[in-house]
């Protein structure tokens, strides 16, 4: 018994060298590089530039070429109109302004440690390579700098909860292309929360179906971001400051030359996109009025995830009977009241509104003159006509709110929201303090009066394209009280009509008719004598 | 000979392991939420069970769930789920399954650990369903 | 009562195919102009553009028909004894008069009715055909370098259907005016019409 016990071990053994021996691991072939065979990235991190550094010592020139962009920078002079943009500069009718708010905005920097101005954009090992470029899942980063966290961090501070370490090593091993995970980690998340500012991008476009998008179907095309918004040398293309409005050139070819936006649908569809169903020709003579987002997004917000459609900052600061910041929420359980905030509209499938639109954006900006007596003040107007040859007819989300002003210097605010201080409106509730230490930070005067004023923002809606047999019907907009009721300057047949030849010509037909039956009915009388 | 059988079989064990590491295949976690949420919550979401997201259950829950492979209160194995002769059953009507039709068995079960431990309530991105 | 064959067996198909389409046209382009909702814009889009190539079609046969036969001479305006035909329809007619025009193989239209066809022909038919086509081939026009406004397009298109609307509407019940009620209606069936016994 012993000696066949022996021999059967000495036969596993054997088997186990053998197997050992002859199983690597398989050949990876979506890339050519397994980083978790560099020795470089093979020890304990202890920050995120220990790891840029590493990523450097390889990839020489990344840093450099994410210095150049908007992504680092956040700051960006348009061309057209010489305004100064950028997530630095702008207002909007989100939580507003970044600026003096950073420890809260600046998370989502691709940098480590912008919590202030002494921030160093010229270092290169400030760049975080991670959190595009994790294939994880895993990485963080935390308010107050965007650093992960290499250790158990209790975040937001003070609340008891707490933010587990994260391996950076290991994270660092698993590097690789982005992916909608990466870029949806910031993006999905702008003003604040999940699918809160653009309407049409959210979390449900991390693993979506085709009934969401198309294109970033994940059991289909499963487009990345990237497969659309190029990033040749990290400079990510399609930016909403200035946006392609109508694209008339034909589909990218390869090989050929072309330095018009590789992300507008033009560039892979071209300009006559319909080949099959119900009147192909028909539909492709739309494409030089309408975008093509205009039909083939028919609602935006459609992956189950809401999105803020109002903001009324002016109720915000009310407390609870204790004394502290509040929450209401509706009836599905998303917040509808934040004392820090004030009152939101949140809504799903939404319908968008119509304009015309060239890709001139033109922002409301610290210093511009707005007054309440002027009706609605226009965070961002965008250009376009019928006429102007250069405009379609776009979707776009309304964003509406109230948001404060100075009443005597006449204009927007730049407040102080985010801080465990004195002046944060977020601590304290107190918007003349909030407001005076913004304006100070951004060199701007401010009278010490704040009032409120009404504002609207423009997103035009470009991403939850629907599959073509949920486009838009004919219907929808060839009709009175339609989709394109508010459009001007276009004639929509089944909308428009000149009304004097519409009365004349039925009082025409009818005369006739009531003419006819008054001959015949004399005649029927005339031969009964 | 009672201690040569004890280092051959310690020899014997510590080789086997190492044979089975060598051969590891780290699961997507990507692919696992996709087969997820298109095969397990087709059913789930409407109907059995209620929702399943994997943030219902700590990390451990998962590994002890995983390991007693037993589905709908232990009528039918979990790994019938995951095999490919049932992804060849539905492929005609489930894009997930006729996406990842040819993958290996062991593969997508690890995919698919991958997946929910990550989303566990206490793991690394606690995932919800939308 | 002398019976006359004055329409041919294309004449009738013409008539008819081109009574269904047009009626066809004037049902789908007024939902087209918005007046009402009957089978959607979209179908109706497709039908009237489907229909205006019937139509066309069968006028290149009909224009080819008038010129070869000699048919178009019916067509050729006349004044002569218009005044009494305009009589008889406002006032003879009532006192039960029979109808002042004789009808023959050579002039089968009183001079009204020939005239009030002929206005179909060149004035409606072409302002509703070109502005039409314009609007079918409005992007084509407008890449030729050749744009029009479509607000005038469609203007002159819907003047042109208000024009064929009310055309229709009276050939229609002039039907009725016959030496019976059905006399006419039979004669675009049948090809044959009942005329008194001429003396020649």
């Amino acid at each position: 018994m012993k000696i066949n016990l022996a021999a059967l071990l000495g036969g596993l053994l054997v088997a186990g060298a053998l197997q050992a021996v002859e199983a690597p691991a398989p050949t990876k072939l979506n890339t050519t590089a397994d980083h978790s065979k560099f020795k470089e990235l093979q020890h304990e991190f202890a920050s995120g530039p220990e790891v840029t550094k590493a990523c450097l010592t390889c990839h020489t020139e990344a840093a450099l070429q994410i210095h150049r962009t908007k992504h680092w920078t956040w700051e960006v002079i348009n061309p057209l109109n010489n305004q100064r943009l950028g997530k630095k500069n702008v207002i909007n009718n989100y939580c507003i302004s970044t600026a003096t708010n950073l420890g809260a905005c600046a998370t989502c920097h691709v940098g480590y440690g912008w919590v202030n101005s002494s921030f160093d954009f010229k270092s290169q090992v400030n760049v975080d390579c991670l959190v595009c470029h994790d294939t994880s899942g895993s990485y963080k980063k935390l308010p107050g700098g965007g650093q992960p966290p290499v250790k158990d961090t209790e975040n937001p501070p003070g609340s008891g909860k707490i933010v587990k370490a994260i391996d950076l090593a290991a994270i660092a091993q698993k590097v690789g292309k982005t992916s909608r995970d990466t870029c949806g980690a910031c993006h999905f998340f702008g003003g604040g929360g999940d699918g809160v500012k653009h309407g049409d991008m959210d979390t449900s476009l991390a693993s979506p179906d085709k009934e969401v998008d198309v294109h970033m179907d994940a059991t289909g095309l499963d487009f990345t971001c990237s497969t659309c918004h190029k990033a040749p040398a990290h400079d990510v293309v399609g930016s909403r400051y200035m946006p392609t409005g109508k694209d008339s050139g034909d589909a990218h070819m390869r090989g050929k030359v072309n330095k018009s936006n590789p992300a507008t649908c033009q560039s892979c569809h071209g300009q006559a996109p319909h080949k099959a169903g119900a009147q192909p020709a028909k539909l492709n003579q739309h494409t030089d009025k309408v975008a093509c987002q205009t039909c083939h997004i028919p609602q935006f917000a459609r992956g189950g995830v809401p999105t803020k459609m109002h903001w009324d900052w002016s109720t915000a600061g009310k407390l609870s009977p204790e004394g502290k910041p509040m929450l209401k929420t509706d009836a599905k359980g998303h917040v509808i009241y934040d004392s820090r905030k004030g009152d939101f509209v949140v809504a799903e499938n939404v319908t968008p509104e119509y304009g015309w639109f060239n890709g001139e954006v033109t922002y409301t900006l610290l210093g511009d003159t707005v007054d309440k007596s002027n009706g609605i003040t226009l965070i961002n107007a965008l250009g376009g006509s019928a006429s102007d040859g250069r405009s379609l007819i776009w979707p776009m989300k309304v964003m509406r709110g109230s948001q404060p002003y100075d009443p005597v210097n006449k204009t927007l605010v730049k407040p102080h929201v985010a801080g465990n201080d004195d002046t944060a409106f977020w601590k304290n509730f107190n918007w003349e303090k909030a407001i005076e230490t913004g304006m100070k930070a951004a060199n701007a005067p401010f009278s010490g009066k704040v009032d409120f004023l009404k504002t609207e923002m423009y997103w035009p809606i470009t991403h939850m394209v629907a599959p073509k047999e949920k486009a838009v019907g004919c219907n929808e907009c060839h009709t009175k009280g339609g989709r394109l009721d508010k459009i001007e300057g276009v004639y929509i047949p089944g909308r428009d009509a000149n009304h004097l030849v519409n009365l004349i010509g039925w009082l025409a037909a009818g005369a006739t008719l009531a003419g006819v039956l008054l001959h015949g009915l004399l005649r029927i009388v005339r031969r009964k004598n | 000979m009672k201690a040569h059988n004890l280092v051959s079989t310690l020899v014997a064990a510590g080789l086997l392991c190492a044979s089975t590491l060598a051969s590891a295949y780290e699961g997507d976690w990507k692919r696992g939420r996709i087969y997820y949420r298109s095969v397990c919550t087709a059913c789930h979401a409407a109907q059995a069970g209620g929702s399943i997201a994997p943030s219902t259950m700590t990390k451990a829950e998962w590994v002890a769930y995983l390991q007693k492979d037993k589905h709908a209160k232990g009528k039918d194995s979990l790994k019938q789920y995951v095999s490919k002769s049932y992804r060849a059953s539905i492929r005609a009507q489930n894009k997930a399954a006729d996406k990842f039709a040819e993958l290996p068995d062991e593969e997508l079960s690890e995919d698919l650990k991958a997946f929910v431990i990550k989303g566990a309530k206490d793991g690394d991105a606690p995932a919800s369903c939308s | 009562m002398e019976r006359i064959y004055i329409f041919t067996r294309f004449e009738r198909f013409w008539h008819w195919a081109q009574a269904l389409l047009i009626i066809a046209m004037l049902v789908t382009g007024f939902e087209i102009h918005g007046a009402y909702k009957l089978l959607g814009f979209a179908q109706a889009g497709q039908l009237h553009t489907s229909a205006a190539w019937a139509l066309i079609t069968l006028w290149v046969f009909a224009i080819f028909w008038h010129f070869t036969t000699g048919e178009w001479r019916q067509y050729i305006p006349t004044m002569k004894n218009i005044d009494k035909v305009v009589r008889h329809y406002a006032w003879g007619i009532f006192q039960g008069e029979p109808h002042p025009f004789k009808v023959t193989r050579a002039r089968k239209h009183n001079p009204m009715q020939a005239q009030a066809y002929l206005a179909v022909k060149v004035l409606i038919n072409p302002l509703i055909w070109i502005s039409g086509l314009a609007y079918l081939y409005y992007n084509e026009l407008e890449a030729a370098g050749m744009a029009l406004n479509l607000g005038t397009i469609a203007l002159l298109h819907t003047i042109g259907a208000f024009l064929m609307l009310a055309f229709l509407i009276g050939h229609v019940y002039l039907i009725t005016t016959g030496h019976t009620v059905t006399a006419h209606l039979k004669a675009m069936i049948t090809g044959w019409d009942e005329v008194e016994e001429q003396r020649h």
